[in-house]
């Protein structure tokens, strides 16, 4: 591709000349005819010929070529490339930790690097071998002679270039005619030159520019940031044809997609859900209460806690929004024995005794210290022996305990139930102390009792 | 000149004698440069015959059908074929390693044999090259499609993921697959193009009409026959003879690695790489024998493509026939030796278990029929040949059934047993493959040069082969008068 373009330099009327071509009919005659070509001293020489001819190099006197030190150079860019890509592929970008085998570089890294030698090496032999010959070229003088198809089929072609140093027209014929060819012709331009048309060439420009615009939105998408959902060409497994929890469905007859439990089941984490030991009331009665979902209104009113407004009235009664609708036990599920009343009372003086007091009339220290300071978001605590409290069933009392109730935190982190079942027993013991009549006092102990003063 | 009507001897000549001392020759019908040209220009020149325009009406029709079960099984999944547990590697498996293994042969003929000089090779290795490059499509085909989620089979290649942040597992062997099969798929394909530019320009000079000249002179890249890119071209192309024979070892070793690296009894072993090679060389042969029997009967190629030319191939499939039978006997003789009881099992069950039918059909076709290659007669017959060579074919995809199928229908666990059996949508999936592979093969030969021709000219003109003298010395009669370039006694 060296060579000037023909069609620049040319002249109007007289054809250019680009060397003379002998035409032989067998590679042995065209041998013959080169090394006299070659003897002359021509240098810019060539022979075009159907298949390799053996010596003709020789009698031509053409260089060895570096395509092999180029695919070699190939080829250890590929063995590189391969190592270098496992390597941080598996061992540094995305280590890849799998049945204790090593990061990075292993045996298990030959097959790979192998194929990539090769590949790069026999890519680079091929398109090496196009590039170091010129190709593609599709104008070239040698074509115009329509004898010249026969170069491809059974003739053997000698060509003396016309920028050879020593060309001279005139001689090269004679030198070419002695050799004996079956034909002798001056090469000439191609009057008519086959090339690509420009809107070929433009269309083709176009594509390649076309083609780089996805790499260009990868590569931006690479390297920018952007609060949008990813951009994909594939939804690999964002959107998914399946069911969420709330949604609806034509499957079941219900139109619900969440299924009931089996009847029987318990599944993990819902024991204590089942159990009035650690609800203070008893699902199995739920279906029995009237009114609107016993459920949903639990969930409501046991909220731990309560909207600010609702706290930023303060209550007479220190309450705030109804007490639940729940069946709510009304026999202690843990014995009424001292060792258990020993328990809530220590419970019961470290945690509620704060603010119901001591007594449970609501007049604990923080109370106090509250109404001292006539802070109006306080909520006085309620007092356990008023009338509605002591009417509360002992369910009623442990839910309150554990849930809690109004600005009353729920205490089931702090106390385990059984401590919670304690409590209620000794709050129901306080209530009975400081609402008792002398019917509760056994007969034998009355006279022992002295007038209230 | 000779014409076309005095080059062709349409009775066979018998150019399988072998005389000590002298080598036999390549071509017969003392042929010249230039009623080479013809007779493979012909092929591509003159209309095609009848048996041509049948074959490729039911063959592109059957590709046409895989096409469409293509659709259809990435619109309803992989569902509709017959893999179900235990057995997930079934058919489409089978027929990849089946038609890589047939892919062999091409790239075997052109590189190895080249390095080894096997100056027959030119007359073959263009249309089993060609054959090569179909193989390897239809073989690419089945992990593509077997991936369930076909169109994102490029998750198989190591790109800069936008969405996974992550990269393939690179000790895996089935990504050393995707590496080997791409190789060997590319490296083939500028292979055969390549060996195909000398003669693509001589049926560019050879065209008559400006759109086929053009065509052609865009596909040759304008190549012009100089001497100066003849030596190139040479080098380059005995370089990528030496880069393939390595390559093509590799690949069926690597598609061995897939069963061999796994823990399974049966596919555990280390035979694997030899024995898949020498099969896939086996079957690639065999489909070469199948192709250019049919070939060369139809395109009067008989002289070009002549009974040495056969009857060498039938000794390769012979004696590779006969690797293959070793290689089950000593995976028998490892099952015994080792003592290990999976093992053991494995291999008892592969001839007597349910699956004993295909194990049978796989010893016979591929161990006993080709021991009918140790008969010239055999070796000479074109009928004889074509109809073991199919025997061959059939009995490779029977090796790879029974390989992928026995072992993993009854692995360790007793419990997990199961029974494979394919669905109707297996069997017209791999019926159609081979709709594909003839489509191609077909336009191939109409548009193609099927033989290297530059190649065979080349071999003509070294004195080595000289037809004149094999005839004098075997008192033969048909040698002509002159003509050939082949007689050594020029100068």
């Amino acid at each position: 591709m060296s060579e000037p373009k023909p069609r620049k330099s040319s002249e109007p009327k007289a054809p250019r000349s680009f060397g003379w071509m002998a035409e032989f009919s067998d590679e042995h005659a065209l041998l013959d005819a080169a090394k006299k070509v070659r003897d002359s001293g021509y240098t810019r020489t060539d022979a075009f010929t159907p298949f390799p001819v053996h010596g003709i190099d020789e009698a031509l006197g053409i260089k060895p070529t570096i395509l092999p030190f180029i695919v070699l150079c190939a080829g250890l860019t590929g063995l590189c490339t391969a190592l270098l890509m496992q390597w941080w592929m598996n061992g540094v970008d995305y280590p890849y930790l799998i049945s204790g085998k090593p990061l990075g570089i292993s045996p298990a890294a030959i097959p790979v690097s192998f194929e990539l030698t090769i590949l790069f090496s026999a890519f680079t032999s091929v398109f090496g071998m196009i590039f170091l010959n010129g190709l593609p070229r599709f104008s070239n003088p040698v074509f115009t002679n329509p004898k010249f198809d026969r170069a491809t089929n059974d003739k053997f072609f000698l060509y003396v270039d016309a920028r050879d140093r020593y060309y001279n027209r005139e001689s090269v014929r004679e030198l070419l005619g002695a050799t004996h060819p079956e034909s002798l012709d001056e090469v000439i331009e191609d009057s008519t030159p086959a090339s690509i048309p420009k809107p070929i060439l433009l269309g083709a420009l176009l594509l390649v520019l076309a083609g780089l615009i996805p790499a260009m939105i990868v590569l931006n998408m690479r390297a920018g940031f952007s609060d949008l959902p990813r951009w994909h060409v594939w939804f690999d497994m964002d959107f998914q044809p399946k069911k969420k929890p709330q949604q609806t469905t034509t499957v079941f007859a219900d139109g619900r997609t969440m299924r009931p439990q089996v009847t029987g089941t318990v599944a993990r984490g819902q024991y204590t859900e089942q159990d009035p030991f650690y609800l203070g009331w008893d699902p199995s009665k739920l279906s029995a209460m009237e009114g609107s979902n016993p459920i949903l209104v639990s969930y409501q009113d046991g909220a731990p806690q309560s909207s600010p407004t609702q706290s930023s009235t303060p209550m007479a009664d220190g309450g705030s929004a109804p007490a639940p609708k729940l069946p709510f036990i009304t026999q202690l599920p843990i014995e009424a024995d001292e060792e258990h009343m020993k328990l809530g009372k220590a419970k019961y003086e470290i945690y509620c005794s704060a603010c119901h007091g001591y007594s449970g009339f609501g007049d604990g220290l923080v109370a106090t210290r509250a109404q001292a300071l006539q802070q109006d978001t306080w909520t006085a605590p309620t007092s356990l022996h008023a009338g509605r409290v002591q009417i509360q069933p002992v369910g009623q009392i442990f839910h309150t305990i554990t849930n809690g109730q109004g600005k009353m935190a729920p205490y089931a982190t702090a106390l385990t139930p059984k401590e919670r079942w304690a409590v209620v027993l000794y709050v129901k013991a306080l209530q009975r102390s400081r609402n008792a009549s002398i019917e509760d006092v056994p007969v034998e102990e009355r006279t022992k009792l002295t007038p209230a003063p | 000149m000779a014409t076309i009507a005095s080059s062709y001897n349409p009775r066979e000549i018998d150019n399988t004698a072998d005389i000590p001392g002298r080598r036999a020759p390549l071509i017969t019908g003392n042929q010249t440069y230039k009623s080479v040209t013809e007779m493979v220009c012909r092929v591509a020149e003159d209309p095609q015959p009848k048996i041509w325009w049948l074959l490729f009406g039911f063959s592109s029709l059957t590709a046409l059908m895989f096409v469409s079960l293509i659709g259809f099984l990435i619109y309803k999944g992989v569902g509709i074929w017959g893999n179900m547990n235990p057995v997930f590697w079934a058919w489409p498996i089978v027929n990849f390693v089946f038609w890589v293994g047939i892919g062999h042969a091409g790239t075997l003929i052109s590189a190895i044999l080249f390095l080894f000089r096997q100056n027959w090779r030119t007359s073959i290795n263009r249309a089993a090259e060609a054959m090569t490059i179909f193989a390897v499509i239809c073989a690419a085909i089945y992990p593509g499609i077997h991936v369930g989620r076909a169109w994102l089979a490029f998750w198989l290649l190591p790109y800069p993921s936008l969405n996974l942040w992550m990269w393939p597992q690179f000790r895996s062997p089935l990504l050393w697959d995707v590496f080997a099969v791409g190789t060997y798929a590319s490296t083939s394909l500028v292979f055969w193009y390549m060996g195909m530019i000398p003669d693509l320009a001589t049926y560019r000079d050879r065209s008559k009409s400006p759109l086929r000249r053009m065509i052609y002179g865009l596909l040759c890249l304008g190549w012009s026959g100089s001497s100066r890119h003849w030596l190139v071209y040479e080098k380059a192309y005995t370089l990528l003879a030496a880069l393939a024979t390595p390559l093509v070892l590799s690949v069926h070793t690597v598609v061995s690695f897939d069963f061999a690296v796994s823990q399974l009894p049966g596919w555990h072993t280390t035979i694997f790489p030899p024995y898949f090679v020498a099969g896939a060389i086996f079957s690639g042969f065999g489909m070469v024998v199948t192709l250019l029997v049919p070939m060369r009967a139809v395109y009067k190629l008989e002289n070009l493509i002549t009974l040495r030319h056969l009857d060498n191939m039938n000794k390769i499939i012979l004696a590779t026939g006969s690797l293959v039978g070793l290689a089950y006997a000593t995976e028998f003789f490892m099952a015994w030796y080792s003592q290990n009881q999976y093992e053991s099992f494995t291999f008892i069950n592969r001839a007597f278990g349910p699956y004993w039918w295909a194990y049978w059909i796989m010893v016979t076709c591929n161990v006993i029929s080709p021991q009918l290659f140790w008969f010239k007669t055999m070796r000479t017959n074109p009928l004889a040949m074509w109809i073991i060579s199919i025997f061959v074919n059939i009995g490779m995809w029977f090796e790879r059934f029974v390989i992928t199928v026995t072992s993993l229908s009854r692995d360790f666990l007793p419990s997990s047993w199961g029974y494979y059996r394919p669905t109707m949508y297996d069997g017209l999936m791999f019926f159609g493959s081979f709709g594909v592979f003839m489509t191609l093969y077909l336009l191939f030969c109409k548009f193609l040069p099927t033989i290297a021709i530059s190649e065979v000219k080349g071999v003509m003109s070294s004195s080595a082969h000289s037809e004149h003298l094999q005839a004098e010395l075997l008192g033969h009669g048909h040698a002509g008068e002159h003509g050939s370039h082949g007689t050594g006694s020029h100068h």
